[in-house]
């Protein structure tokens, strides 16, 4: 089982400091959501882990191997796989080709972790866009968009996905569809790590929650039990939100 | 569900074998362009023709970095000069002759086409293509004042190509027949490195980095290596052209031919079959043959550079390839299978 530990991770911009020393230990084997207000550093959180920034302090081990401060695209081909929180995609190209090209780097790595798929089709089909393949990603719905991010980050083979509020823009149906899509994702021994906003939808889709303040982490801990924290409902849940 | 056996596998249409209206095309081109010579088009239109070709190759190779992974280079011009100019040394330095030279012009255009290509990985759009035109300027300066190395402005001599397999190169018809073969091998050669994983790997940087880094790709070093692998075409290019004038100077190596070659590849369409050979022909050859006053031939290119920009993104063929798509439809009223009747209009 692979093991992503974070370890009094800093991160600032200038004066702000978007992470003061976050620590997290996600296991693949769980799902595990990141809950926080606007600003409490959730995405700076993913993109220090993922290489797009720089950490300050800190350590970031991925299955013992220490992930800090390398390019993001060596932290991708470890099998730390992600998406982001604008829908992304590539826009020009076939929604064929957008997983063809995932599936064509994750399949290349020796130590890709995360299950393999043998075509592109098999992975559109899994994804729920098996009749889109030919279509041109960048005029299908926002749904499909979303449907899409998760398909590229899967391509990819990671064993630990994290997701940036891929829920964001989705109507309720919708929704409820991703998160099937990220049990049956799971299913497949693929670590899911999700931040959202949507405390309804983490309740129902996370065993465990971490929960960031002005990066800092005031909880970590079974779902239920941190939704009815004191200092959660403070900060968070009874906030001016 | 992930694994080999669970969903029959179909085979991804990226890598069918390319359509038959497409390969009969494709055909017509190769025997036109090859059947020329026998139309008597006069010396001064083959000689034209031969300087188009050579052209075509450059921006065969350009098409690679800025038709794929979407990255304006304006070096090409210096990049064929590495070629030209190695082309020129060893044969005076080592008695070389063309063919032995060859290998070294495209090496050396390589090289020096991956150091042009670095600042891409700090700096993108305009900014690049500027960095990379003063890049250009730079190597005509370095030229002018290389001393005898460079042969300083007036630049180097070169001796004829001679006969290979009892066949005169030097003839300019023959000249001609030789450049059309390295532009269609340059062609294909662009095609396959489009239609392969690497070339889907390039549009991937072209279409979203972030996203492509995230899924494991090494954007900067296939940046890097888009640029060395089109060098080798600018440097096939620079010595057949040297060998083609026998004379070659700084001044066809500077930044305002690059400014030529990405206004070539821009109206022919830097993601298309015949795209940068249109180009090439529509703005070397037809205003030389025609006799276009240059003045206002530039004017007319500037227009046309704009209306193509403007109306037909992606460059005249692949306009032609949509108009011949709508054609059909309007005639049979029914939709061309995709990728059946493409003319030709795209690689990805």
């Amino acid at each position: 089982m692979a093991t992503l530990e974070i370890r009094g991770l800093r991160k600032t911009f200038g004066g702000v400091v978007a992470l003061a020393g976050v620590d997290v230990t996600i296991q693949s084997g769980e799902i595990l959501g990141i809950i926080g207000p606007n600003g409490s550093g959730k995405t700076t959180l993913f993109n220090t882990v993922c290489g797009v920034y720089k950490p300050n302090g800190g350590t970031i081990r991925w299955n013992g191997v220490d992930i800090a401060g390398k390019p993001s695209y060596a932290i991708g081909c470890l099998g730390l796989g992600r998406t982001f929180q604008q829908a992304m995609s590539f826009p020009a190209l076939t929604v064929r080709e957008n997983v063809q090209i995932a599936i064509e780097h994750g399949s290349r790595r020796a130590h890709g972790l995360g299950p393999r798929w043998s075509s592109p089709e098999e992975l559109l089909e899994f994804v729920g866009l098996g009749g889109f393949a030919d279509e041109v990603a960048s005029v299908m719905p926002f749904g499909n968009l979303r449907r899409l991010g998760v398909a590229v980050a899967l391509g990819g083979r990671p064993a630990q996905l994290l997701l940036d509020e891929p829920a964001a823009g989705l109507n309720e149906g919708e929704s409820v569809q991703l998160i099937h899509l990220l049990r049956r994702a799971h299913e497949l021994g693929v670590g899911i790590c999700i931040i959202d906003h949507h405390v309804g939808l983490m309740a129902e889709l996370c065993a465990r929650l971490a929960v960031l303040h002005f990066g800092n982490k005031i909880a970590d801990g079974p779902t239920e039990a941190v939704l009815n924290d004191p200092k959660v409902i403070e900060v968070y849940l009874g906030g001016d939100e | 569900m992930a694994d080999a056996s669970a969903v029959a596998v179909r085979r991804p249409r990226n890598s069918a074998w390319p359509s038959p209206a497409s390969l009969i095309l494709t055909a017509v081109v190769v025997a036109g362009v090859f059947a020329f010579p026998w139309l008597n088009p006069g010396y001064r239109a083959l000689s034209f023709a031969v300087t188009t070709g050579v052209t075509a190759i450059v921006l065969y190779g350009m098409a690679i970095p800025f038709g794929q992974a979407g990255i304006m280079s304006l070096g090409y011009a210096g990049l064929m000069g590495f070629g030209a100019y190695t082309a020129a040394i060893l044969s005076r330095d080592f008695g070389m002759n063309m063919w032995e030279a060859m290998p070294f012009s495209a090496l050396v255009a390589a090289l020096a086409a991956g150091l042009f290509g670095l600042p891409s990985l700090r700096i993108s759009g305009h900014h690049f293509a500027i960095t990379t035109y003063v890049m250009c300027e730079l190597l005509r300066i370095a030229l002018i004042n290389g001393g005898k190395f460079t042969g300083a402005a007036t630049g180097l001599d070169l001796p004829p190509i001679g006969t290979v397999l009892g066949v005169k190169l030097d003839k300019l018809s023959n000249t001609y027949l030789l450049v059309a073969a390295f532009m269609f091998i340059s062609m294909l050669a662009a095609y396959c490195v489009a239609r392969s994983r690497y070339g889907r790997t390039l549009r991937s940087i072209r279409e979203n980095e972030q996203l492509a880094r995230s899924i494991g790709v090494n954007t900067n070093m296939h940046k890097v290596g888009a640029f060395t692998l089109s060098g080798l075409f600018a440097g096939v290019g620079g010595a057949l052209q040297a060998y083609n004038f026998r004379h070659i100077s700084p001044d066809l190596y500077g930044g305002a031919i690059s400014l030529y070659f990405a206004l070539m590849v821009m109206l022919g369409g830097p993601r298309t079959i015949f795209g940068p050979l249109a180009g090439a022909i529509i703005v070397t050859f037809l205003p030389e043959v025609m006799r276009v006053d240059p003045v206002d031939s530039r004017i007319a290119y500037g227009l046309a550079l704009i209306a193509v920009v403007m109306l037909l993104p992606g460059g005249v063929i692949a306009a032609a390839g949509r108009g011949y798509q709508w054609a059909v439809r309007a005639l049979l009223g029914t939709r061309p299978k995709a990728g059946s009747a493409d003319a030709g209009a795209s690689w990805t």
